[in-house]
């Protein structure tokens, strides 16, 4: 099973151990990476894909020192190497103009406010890998365990694909 | 931190794997083998390598398939290489007088004929009458040949001890009658998934099951295997995980009847895919090597044979999953809100469906091969765009191709001899008909716990097949019956994650773990084949063979 990396970008130390903690549970298939800035963050992405790994989704808060983080999810999402990634925002601060410009040209899929609850991040990420493995048209099994296994049934179905031959 | 995974480059295991599948592949070359044409030697080798790659999969199992129709018509085929670059060695008969020729000494082949070659690959023998000779040379008489006539050289020579088959004889695999089947219960399946035919008939069938636990597991399985007769195996389990996700998800966590429901879907899918034609691909590598033999087994046919041994081992595992896995609570709900689709184009699809199945199983009464009967929904489908570009494209066309793959084999085997030769190397009628049965039964399933289903029956099949056609056997039945018996047993093999794809999928789930499917599957196995053996030996000769 290959690894697919969650990206986690927050200016704040605690945030970012927190996030780590609470998605603890999908660390076997989807490990988290944190970085502290924008720049960070690109850097990272820059080392993950030399390693050849994949990045299905980010958390990105919006209030950071540097390109605020609306900003670094348009840039991303205008990557072509990057078009299946899911793109969550994850703040507590962004405004109004803010949040539409993350909707609109961010194309963000999901919007977690700050401070959240554990159990609902991890349903986030779960929907969100969940949608990430559908798009790439990977072999969803060795990945059922950890994300909605009904959606993930039910894409086998229609597509009729697993890797493993009859 | 960031590990350092090379996952795109070849790993050393699939490096051995091609190493040894090559080697193997060329090893018979070098080897002289008693009683084996060298067309025969090529053979073997195309099988050795198959073997490797179908079993330690350095390449996709259907590229090995496409691979070996590849290799038959390069080293097989009069359209090949080898065939159109080699000629046999001739020579030119020396006029003497009227019709006495000077030939050299060596192309008089026994005491009084000679080879005459017609187009470079093969010969016509002539009658000659010696009428003198020397060291080198002969002198003959004969009416028949010219100052152009080539005569063979070397009697022994590979290319005169074989006919040469033209490529199409490989090609064939690809459309072949068997695989026109598939094809329209692919795309059967395909419209019954987009408009949710099946999810809809499982809501149906399951409601009168009710919800005491074990009247809902055997409701599961019997929707289950039937859709599953028709339908892939891997959709069929697909669907109905998302039948059993919720049930199981409200379930308490220690409730061992969570487990038993996600064996009991994979099981009786792969149960569920023996009681067709269609059912799944190594029912087809049976068929089709029959057919290759001329013997047809009619769609309604095979039925009579599997059925009642589907129905035994279905209910067996019922029992024994409940048995072993029995429930805590008194009632499982099952969601079977919804409502059938009645849009024109799934009319169509219903009426298609219905009216091919049915012309499946009165194949008796009129006649029309399943295959035939198979392009029907194939052109109705289609015509009416009831199945459209984006279904066609996402038909599992490998799973076709992986088919071909071990019926143009199965071909080659028989057609060098090859298969007859591997035969001729066992002791066969040491052991009777029945202990053969036994033998090719075991060892199906046991391989088909390692490898794809489809990869066992097409290494094995052509064995049976050429066994029963050796006459090694008393038993005139014993040709279909060795086959369908493979095919039997190559579902049977289902005690790992690995063995099977909808025990891939029952796996992934995270709702058991591998010594459950492995203990459950093993004793599956243990009773289901004793069942098979007993219907091969009583039942089976009644409807097949005379």
């Amino acid at each position: 099973m290959e690894k697919i990396y969650i990206l986690c970008v927050d200016d704040e130390p605690d945030v970012l151990r927190a996030v780590a903690r609470d998605l603890a549970l999908l660390e076997e298939a989807f490990p988290v990476e944190t970085a502290a800035s924008a720049d960070e963050a690109k850097a990272l992405i820059g080392r993950i894909q030399e390693s050849r790994d994949e990045l299905g989704l980010i958390f990105c808060d919006h209030v950071m020192p540097g390109q605020n983080g609306v900003d670094l999810l348009i840039e991303l999402r205008g990557r072509l190497d990057l078009d299946l990634m899911r793109r969550v925002l994850f703040t507590g601060q962004a405004g109004h103009e803010d949040t539409v410009d993350a909707i609109n040209r961010a194309g963000i899929t999901h919007y977690v406010a700050k401070p959240w609850e554990r159990e609902e991040l991890l349903q986030v990420a779960r929907d969100e890998l969940t949608s990430y493995i559908i798009a790439s048209g990977r072999d969803p099994l060795p990945y059922m365990r950890y994300l909605d296994q009904e959606r993930l049934a039910e894409h086998v179905h229609r597509r009729n694909r697993t890797d493993t031959g009859q | 931190m960031l590990r350092n995974t090379q996952s795109h480059v070849m790993n050393p295991k699939k490096t051995f794997a091609l190493a040894v599948g090559l080697a193997l592949f060329l090893l018979p070359l070098f080897l002289d083998f008693e009683g084996l044409s060298l067309m025969g030697h090529i053979t073997l080798g195309i099988f050795l390598l198959a073997a490797v790659f179908w079993i330690l999969e350095p390449i996709p199992i259907y590229a090995t398939s496409l691979l070996v129709i590849f290799l038959q018509i390069v080293f097989l085929s009069v359209q090949g290489p080898l065939y159109q670059l080699s000629e046999v060695p001739s020579a030119t008969p020396l006029p003497v007088e009227g019709e006495v020729w000077e030939i050299p000494a060596a192309a008089l082949q026994e005491e009084d004929a000679v080879l005459v070659l017609e187009n470079g690959k093969q010969a016509g023998v002539v009658p000659v009458t010696v009428t003198g000779s020397n060291a080198e040379t002969v002198t003959v008489r004969s009416d028949e040949l010219s100052t152009e006539s080539r005569l063979v050289i070397d009697g022994d020579h590979w290319l005169l001890d074989f006919e040469v088959p033209s490529y199409t004889v490989y090609l064939n695999a690809l459309a072949n009658p068997i695989i026109i089947l598939f094809l329209g219960g692919f795309v059967l399946a395909g419209a019954a998934v987009k408009y949710q035919l099946d999810r809809n008939l499982t809501r149906v069938i399951l409601r009168p099951f009710g919800t005491k636990p074990a009247r809902v597991t055997m409701g599961l399985m019997l929707v289950t295997a039937t859709l599953s007769a028709f339908m892939s195996n891997t959709a069929t389990t697909a669907m109905m995980m998302t039948v059993i996700i919720p049930i199981v998800a409200q379930l308490d966590p220690d409730d061992r009847y969570r487990i038993g429901v996600a064996l009991a879907i994979p099981f009786a899918a792969n149960v569920g895919g023996i009681a067709t034609p269609i059912g799944t691909p190594p029912n087809a590598i049976a068929i089709g090597a029959l057919q290759a033999h001329g013997i047809q087994i009619a769609f309604g046919t095979w039925m009579m044979l599997a059925v009642p041994l589907v129905v035994v081992i279905l209910f067996f595992v019922w029992w024994l999953l409940l048995r072993v896995y029995p429930a805590k609570g008194e009632r499982i709900v099952l969601d079977l809100s919804g409502r059938f689709n009645v849009s024109g184009k799934a009319i169509t699809l219903y009426f298609v469906f219905g009216l091919t199945v049915l012309l499946w199983v009165s194949e008796a009464w009129h006649g029309l091969s399943s295959s035939v009967v198979a392009f029907f929904p194939i052109v109705a489908l289609t015509a009416f765009r009831v199945v459209e570009i984006d279904e066609i494209r996402n038909l599992p066309w490998e799973v076709l191709w992986l088919m071909a793959g071990g019926i143009a084999l199965g071909v080659a085997m028989q057609d060098t001899g090859l298969a007859e030769w591997l035969i001729g190397l066992i002791r066969w009628d040491l052991m009777g008909a029945f202990v053969v049965i036994c033998v090719f039964g075991f060892v199906a399933a046991g391989l088909s716990n390692f490898i794809s289903n489809t990869v066992a029956a097409s290494l094995l099949v052509p064995l049976a097949i050429s066994l029963g056609v050796s006459g090694m056997l008393a038993d005139a039945a014993s040709l279909e019956i060795n086959a369908i018996i493979i095919a039997v047993g190559a579902s049977l093999g289902m005690a790992l994650p690995i063995s099977t794809p909808p025990n891939a999928i029952a796996m992934s789930t995270g709702m058991l773990r591998t010594p459950d499917m492995a203990r459950m599957g093993v004793i599956i196995a243990l009773v289901g084949l004793p069942v098979a053996f007993v219907l091969a030996k009583f039942l089976w000769p009644l409807l097949v063979g005379n």
